[in-house]
């Protein structure tokens, strides 16, 4: 699944050079790639030294009872079947799936907007624009928390404000399921719409202006050398958004932590999977179970992301 | 070339900063230093200064450490080391009766013989039914009826803190005075704050509500409060009297401001969020003795970590710093309500206060700090009071059928009862 | 003519966009200048009120601001460098070479992704209990300084910007390996490092359940852990701690003022290649 993403010629000492010399052990291979493994070594020797241990640690974890402090005692496959039965885990999950899907389509699709807009050359202020659009993803959550708090609050709030200026009753946004989605919804889109604008313009700008000076000359509309060019060379950065917001999306936990409290407020509307995971862990006491969610939700996030790659690398297929 | 050295020159230097920062912990050995960790306003500041006073020889290390402190405490209780030598706990500390081995036993340092200074009931809380005392009590919640007198007089309701009292004995009383309210000011203001908030306050005025001292779960006997409570809080919102306003959430803190609930039922501690968050509201509101009769909310305790290296001088500092004098103190700097009894006999108590209209609320919660009843939470408490509020809080809000709810609950209890 | 007016649309759609984007940092300021009555008064105030210097010099009163600023950017700086450094090399290193293994281990990469970090708390707290750094700023920084965000991002980057033409005639002018990743790669990669970089300090400086749980010396707090330390559990003075807050995020907007400059100033990376 690695390989199709590599859609350009690969600099490789080892066939450019000796393209004549016979098929070697794999140590030997190996041995004259060392450079390439040093310099992808200190990613892995640190997983191996922190990420590795934790990871092993919550495997064992999630087949133990445990309340955080006192011993642990083996309870087979229950934290498992504990978390399939409960019904708040699949809200969780419903919930979660739900939240990425009214953030990341609108946060991407604006981002891409605005990316575009920025590095249309007619633009002025560019730089001003850039950190316009970059200071919700600087702010920290507990600012964003304290002023989304105030802009959908019942009594207080910004929104019901005017909506009373314009004559309609107030909403009690945060006292229902679909307000607080909504409001979480908001708050992401709102935090990363601008990151991931400068993330598309980076990738914007990487791209050769003689390649749409060639299209000009033969002809090509604005549109066609969007697809034709813009989108082909964009696809890494597109996947790469598109991956790290699948696994982001999956893991949404402060905004509704900070908005609606480790229950995620009225019948959960704001309970993720994560937050689930912490309260069933930190408040409650189930470090075992716990782990349990953190391996099914890695499952879920495993298989999601895969989905969106085949559907991301599928749409490059057909464009080329 | 001049790129290279000074990329080495950069990453040499960050591994010298780094590894620099990690040195330097070489203190005398006469002086001792004990790590204390609370949180803001749990502890007065000016004491915790003044302890290196009143013990020449000792170093308090004291770390105010915000929102999440369960969560790190509890990861150090994990881990097995790096803890503090002394702890504060919330009202939370019957979660860590199971683990009462990784904290000393007071009574093993001396603590009998101070039983008798502090209310029996609030010392009973950090005792574990085995006998063992993990935590020792610093302040108290007593509760009571926090109303708008302005509002209860348009109403034509009593105004009188005593006639309050007499007229709303009960909470069933207290709910038909609040229809009549409703009904005089025109539905623009609502009685209570929220349906959890109803079903808590009945339940801190029970001495049992979900387990037994065995950890059995008695919630469906008749002598727990758990349904009453559960009616109650359903029967307010039937009748329309819940404001549905998170408590001491940003949103009631900004009802209060504006007038928009008429009173609650609270702990001692709220006062000071009332009157941050409501200053437009001051003298306007008064305290009366609770309906359905005292009860306590919160409060917090200190213990000794098993990994201190200094019980006994962490039993001393913390006797010292809980002593009934500095209670007083601690009750005029913070308003940390005491939990020794001799500070409620101070004249403090008695001072009046202009945001209650010079009212005395003072001799209201003494009363009712006194007459709180002794009670067992059970390790599990928080567990199940985050079930059931869940589900009120559907009733309130999301209109669900208030039997179907209890059902719902109960068989939820029941699953948690078997992890 | 349709052209202008088309401009003028782009303007007012971005301007329209950058309103909403601003709008709760100048509501931020607002609420920063405000006291706790004040901000929950109804209906809102939307201009600046009187109490910023209170509100301030409550936030100066009860916390060690400097001290923890000082100690934020020293973490910050350290792992912002760091990162770059090694993402830069291995992401390079992936978008351009092959060698055996390439493929597993870069789906290996992006597997530690996806695992929650609020999982690995408890064990990765005993790790460094282990290797006694709780405490230690070590534990803030070296477990980061090679992440498979960075990474990931360096090599979609590196994939398409960096031509393998470029790396073929280095190579034939005798460059090391070492040398293609600095003296070719690394201009070509600016833009893409400005903006990890800008992220990965903006991470760390905001970053707060990891420090709260290492840092045990009121010294060394970070900013975000020494503003935590200003809410009580039942009593919260609102005002300060959206004047705290408000102060934390000052220091990132500025560098961010600074940094920014990089991300267009690279429109010379495609010159390169043309």
């Amino acid at each position: 699944m690695g390989q199709p993403l590599q859609n350009r010629t690969q600099f490789d000492p080892g066939s450019s050079m000796q393209v004549s010399e016979r098929k070697r052990g794999l140590a030997s291979e190996i041995w004259k790639h060392r450079r390439e493994y040093l310099a992808i070594s200190p990613f892995y020797i640190l997983f191996a030294v922190f990420g590795l241990f934790p990871i092993l640690f919550s495997m064992y974890l999630s087949f133990q009872r445990w309340d955080g402090i006192g011993v642990m005692t083996f309870n087979g496959i229950n934290n498992y079947q504990f978390m399939v039965t409960d019904p708040e885990f699949w809200k969780a999950v419903r919930n979660t799936l739900l939240i990425w899907i009214y953030s990341t389509i609108p946060m991407l699709f604006f981002a891409l907007i605005i990316a575009f807009l920025l590095n249309a050359s007619f633009i002025k202020f560019r730089t001003f624009f850039r950190i316009g659009f970059f200071v919700p993803n600087v702010t920290s959550l507990v600012a964003v928390a304290i002023v989304f708090s105030t802009v959908f609050s019942n009594n207080y709030g910004l929104l019901n404000y005017f909506l009373s200026v314009f004559g309609v009753s107030p909403v009690e946004w945060l006292n229902k399921t679909w307000g607080i989605q909504l409001a979480v919804s908001i708050m992401v889109i709102w935090r990363w719409v601008g990151y991931n604008a400068i993330i598309y313009l980076a990738g914007l700008q990487s791209i050769p202006t003689v390649l749409y000076e060639a299209a000009k000359i033969d002809g090509a509309t604005g549109i066609q050398s969007f697809f034709r060019i813009t989108i082909p060379n964009l696809r890494p950065i597109i996947l790469f958004t598109v991956i790290t917001s699948t696994i982001g999306g999956m893991q949404i936990f402060t905004e509704s932590q900070v908005l609606v409290g480790n229950d995620g407020g009225v019948s959960g509307g704001g309970l993720t999977i994560v937050l689930y995971l912490y309260r069933e862990a930190f408040v409650n006491n189930y470090f075992g179970y716990g782990s349990a969610v953190g391996w099914g939700m890695f499952i879920l996030i495993a298989l999601f992301s895969l989905f969106n790659w085949l559907v991301v690398q599928g749409g490059g297929a057909k464009d080329e | 070339m001049a790129k290279y050295r000074a990329l080495l020159m950069c990453l040499l230097l960050l591994a010298f900063m780094v590894s620099g920062c990690s040195s330097g912990s070489s203190s005398k050995s006469e002086v001792k230093t004990l790590t204390l960790w609370y949180w803001n306003r749990s502890l007065d500041d000016n004491l915790i200064n003044e302890v290196q006073k009143q013990f020449p020889g000792i170093r308090i290390n004291a770390q105010k450490i915000g929102g999440d402190f369960k969560s790190k405490l509890k990861t150090t209780l994990a881990a097995g080391s790096g803890g503090p030598d002394i702890v504060a706990f919330n009202d939370w500390v019957t979660e860590l009766f199971p683990s009462a081995d990784r904290f000393y036993n007071l009574y093993d340092l001396g603590a009998k013989d101070i039983e008798g200074d502090y209310l029996d009931w609030k010392w009973q809380l950090g005792v574990t039914p085995k006998d063992e005392m993990i935590a020792m009590p610093i302040d108290t919640g007593p509760t009571a009826l926090f109303y708008r007198e302005d509002l209860f007089k348009q109403a034509g309701l009593p105004t009188d803190p005593e006639e309050v009292h007499l007229m709303m004995d009960t909470w069933e009383d207290y709910f038909a005075a609040g229809e009549k309210l409703q009904k005089a000011l025109g539905g623009k203001v609502k009685l209570l704050d929220n349906i959890g908030q109803v079903y808590n306050q009945v339940n801190s005025q029970s001495d049992k509500v979900y387990f037994d001292k065995n950890e059995n779960f008695i919630g469906e006997d008749p002598s727990s409060s758990m349904k009453k409570a559960w009616d109650l809080a359903v029967k307010a919102s039937q009748m329309d009297l819940l404001a549905n306003a998170g408590t001491f959430s940003t949103e009631w803190n900004a009802a209060m401001n504006n007038g928009k609930i008429a009173s609650y039922v609270g702990a001692v501690w709220s006062k000071q969020i009332l009157m941050d968050a409501a200053p437009d509201t001051s003298g306007k509101w008064r305290v009366a003795r609770a309906p359905g009769g005292d009860g306590n909310n919160g409060g917090s305790f200190l213990a000794i970590m098993k990994t201190s290296k200094y019980p006994k001088e962490s039993f001393e500092v913390m006797k010292w710093l809980l002593n009934s004098e500095n209670q007083v103190t601690s009750f005029k700097d913070l308003n940390l309500f005491p939990s020794a009894s001799k500070a409620l006999d101070s004249d403090l108590m008695k001072m009046k206060e202009e945001f209650f209209g010079g009212q005395a609320t003072g001799e209201i919660f003494t009363e009712s700090a006194r007459n709180v009843k002794p009670s067992y939470f059970g390790t599990k408490y928080s567990n199940l009071n985050g079930i059931v509020n869940r589900e009120l809080s559907s009733v309130a809000l999301e209109g669900k059928n208030s039997d179907k709810a209890w059902k719902d609950a109960l068989s939820r209890v029941k699953k948690e009862l078997l992890r | 003519m349709v052209k202008r007016k088309s401009a003028i649309l782009l303007y007012i759609g971005l301007i329209i966009g950058l309103v909403i984007s601003i709008f709760p940092f100048y509501w931020l300021a607002v609420m920063a200048t405000r006291t706790t009555a004040e901000i929950y008064s109804f209906p809102p105030k939307f201009w600046f009120g009187t109490h910023l210097i209170s509100n301030v010099t409550r936030v100066f009163d009860n916390v060690d601001f400097f001290g923890a600023f000082l100690n934020s950017l020293f973490v910050a700086s350290c792992s912002t460098l760091l990162v770059l450094f090694f993402d830069s090399l291995a992401g390079f290193t992936f978008a351009k070479f092959n060698f055996p293994g390439k493929k597993w281990l870069f789906v290996l990469l992006l597997a530690t992704m996806m695992a929650p970090s609020q999982l690995s708390l408890v064990p990765s707290f005993v790790i460094m209990a282990k290797f006694g750094w709780v405490g230690s700023f070590k534990a803030l920084i070296i477990p980061g300084m090679a992440n498979a965000f960075g990474i990931f991002w360096i090599r979609q980057y590196a994939q398409e910007s960096v031509p393998s033409e470029l790396l073929d005639a280095g190579r034939i002018d005798g460059c090391s390996f070492f040398r293609l990743y600095w003296n070719v790669a690394i201009p070509i990669l600016r833009p893409a490092l400005s903006f990890l970089g800008a992220f990965t300090f903006i991470g760390s400086w905001n970053d707060y359940l990891w420090p709260l749980i290492i840092l045990n010396d009121e010294s060394k707090f970070t900013l975000q852990v020494a503003l935590s330390s200003l809410n009580g559990i039942y009593v919260t003075d609102y005002a300060m701690v959206v004047a705290g807050t408000m102060l934390a995020v000052i220091p990132l907007i500025i560098l961010f003022l600074f940094v920014s400059k990089q991300f267009i100033s690279d429109i010379a990376a495609g010159a390169i290649k043309s």
